[in-house]
């Protein structure tokens, strides 16, 4: 997965929960924990299917719940690349 | 055992199709001022509406509740926590959370819950080709969203429950409120209901009952006009509403303005038919109502009628009012409010209660609007026309009778 395409995802993510949650962009980077920028369980599902929708993919229902905005990313360019 | 404790109406919120607060929703009210317009909606595909309805279009819920809750929220649950929020200020209760408040619970109806996130589900779906519905479809959807957000907000860990009684959702929502309080289980219920009914479909499904009330750009303001010789049918409505039942002693305690006494609840089922509606089960729920509250029919002074305007629907309520009050059945005042601020359906029963309650603290009823030539089978009632009432009101009723025969009677006394 090349570095533009994990820079747009971290962009769709940003500006979700800017329009959402009104988060500051510059709060979300990869070492950010999910809960400390309010992303609960209902907000996550928002999240995958926000992703699923831009991206066209199916994120399997039994993946590991992810912690930071990186292991988020990263369920993501996996699921992208065809590796989950 | 201990004698049931007595309990306070201390707080009351609307969120009605006028946009302004309490008072000014209730002075309109009382000069007899109808919500109703035309409601119209386009459509590229679809038969469009028009038909006499109400609606709270200057309700803002980003501005109400935030965006950010506001989000996870159906329209009905936007209106009903933004009503209870206002009930919850109006009572003067604490912004803040010092204690925990697990004896003060949540007590709501809805008819339809989030019927308006499923439609929307539905229309992706089967008509713009998605595969999914968004994932919030649920606890956006389901009837008990407004309870729960309201819960969620003011911190209440006693009982959360909804009720869903047709057009009594509201009002059996506040008559199950008052046994938690007299027998302690609850010292403090909001209780209140919610409705946003004004889906395609559901408007579609009143029209083909035959009931809607039919009008146009100029006729739509008299369009609903109960216990009148020409009334043709009921008008759809959205809104909320909220009361604050407290313990008596408790809102004494802390120096709360006391509305009215919530006095008594009486609940029958006509067992009969579905829709066609029974002076039997309506006369015993009445009778019950006064009987729980401790009082005689002789001290109702004012009944807020169900009065939907409907053929068949009005005159059975006039003859359980006459059966009840007998002789003096002419001097009891009666106005049917739905003729401003139409059928509200599960929200009905609670702005109906709330305007009960304004009349009872102000000593001034509200009038049923256009009612100049009422019906010979909706005679011998001293209904309240033209403008409002002023007169000594010591104790009223608010009636609330749903499809199913399911029927429910508030009895408020005056606080003084």
């Amino acid at each position: 997965m090349n570095g533009a395409i994990k820079q747009n995802n971290l962009t769709v993510l940003s500006e979700f929960l800017r329009k959402r949650e009104n988060i500051d962009p510059v709060r979300v980077t990869p070492e950010a924990s999910l809960e400390a920028l309010k992303v609960d369980s209902l907000l996550l599902l928002e999240l995958l299917f926000e992703f699923e929708d831009r991206l066209g993919v199916k994120i399997p229902q039994d993946i590991p719940r992810p912690k930071t905005v990186g292991d988020l990313l990263e369920i993501v360019d996996k699921v992208t690349a065809g590796h989950v | 055992m201990a004698s049931a404790r007595r309990v306070a109406v201390t707080g009351l919120g609307v969120v009605n199709p006028f946009g302004g607060d309490l008072a000014d929703f209730f002075g309109r009210m009382l000069r007899g001022e109808s919500a109703i317009r035309l409601y119209t909606r386009e459509d590229d595909v679809l038969r469009p509406l028009s038909v006499p309805a109400v609606r709270c279009a200057s309700f803002d819920a980003d501005a109400a509740l935030g965006r950010s809750l506001a989000y996870t929220m159906d329209r009905y649950s936007q209106l009903g926590t933004a009503a209870a929020l206002s009930a919850w200020r109006d009572a003067g209760l604490p912004q803040t959370r010092e204690a925990p408040r697990n004896d003060w619970g949540v007590s709501w109806g809805t008819a339809l819950g989030g019927t308006l996130t499923f439609e929307s589900g539905y229309v992706e779906m089967l008509r713009n080709g998605r595969e999914r519905v968004p994932p919030l479809s649920v606890v956006l959807g389901m009837s008990n969203a407004a309870a729960s957000h309201i819960s969620i907000q003011l911190g209440l860990g006693a009982s959360s429950a909804t009720y869903s009684v047709a057009c009594a959702s509201s009002a059996v929502a506040i008559g199950e409120a008052l046994p938690k309080i007299r027998s302690g289980e609850a010292t403090l219920m909001v209780a209140g209901g919610s409705e946003a009914p004004l889906s395609y479909g559901v408007v579609r499904a009143w029209e083909a009952m035959r009931i809607l009330a039919l009008g146009d750009e100029a006729s739509a303001v008299r369009a609903c006009r109960p216990f009148s010789s020409d009334r043709q049918g009921l008008v759809l409505g959205e809104g909320a509403g909220a009361m604050i039942l407290e313990d008596w002693d408790h809102a004494v305690r802390r120096g709360a303005r006391i509305y009215a006494e919530f006095a008594g609840c009486g609940s029958t089922s006509d067992h009969d038919h579905l829709v066609r509606p029974n002076v039997d089960g309506q006369t015993r729920a009445i009778r019950m109502a006064i009987q729980d509250a401790g009082l005689v029919p002789e001290e109702i002074d004012y009944v807020n009628a169900h009065g939907t305007a409907t053929r068949e629907g009005d005159p059975i309520e006039i003859a359980a009012i006459r059966a009840v009050f007998g002789s003096r059945s002419a001097e009891v005042a009666v106005s049917a409010t739905k003729s401003m601020h139409a059928h509200m359906l599960g929200a009905t029963g609670v702005i109906e209660a709330i305007i009960t309650v304004l009349s009872l603290a102000s000593q001034e009823a509200p009038p049923t609007a256009y009612l100049d030539d009422p019906d010979r089978e909706c005679t011998g009632v001293r209904h309240i026309t033209g403008g409002s009432l002023r007169s000594s009101l010591r104790a009223a009723l608010s009636n609330s009778f749903a499809f199913g025969g399911s029927n429910t009677v508030l009895a408020f006394r005056a606080a003084h």
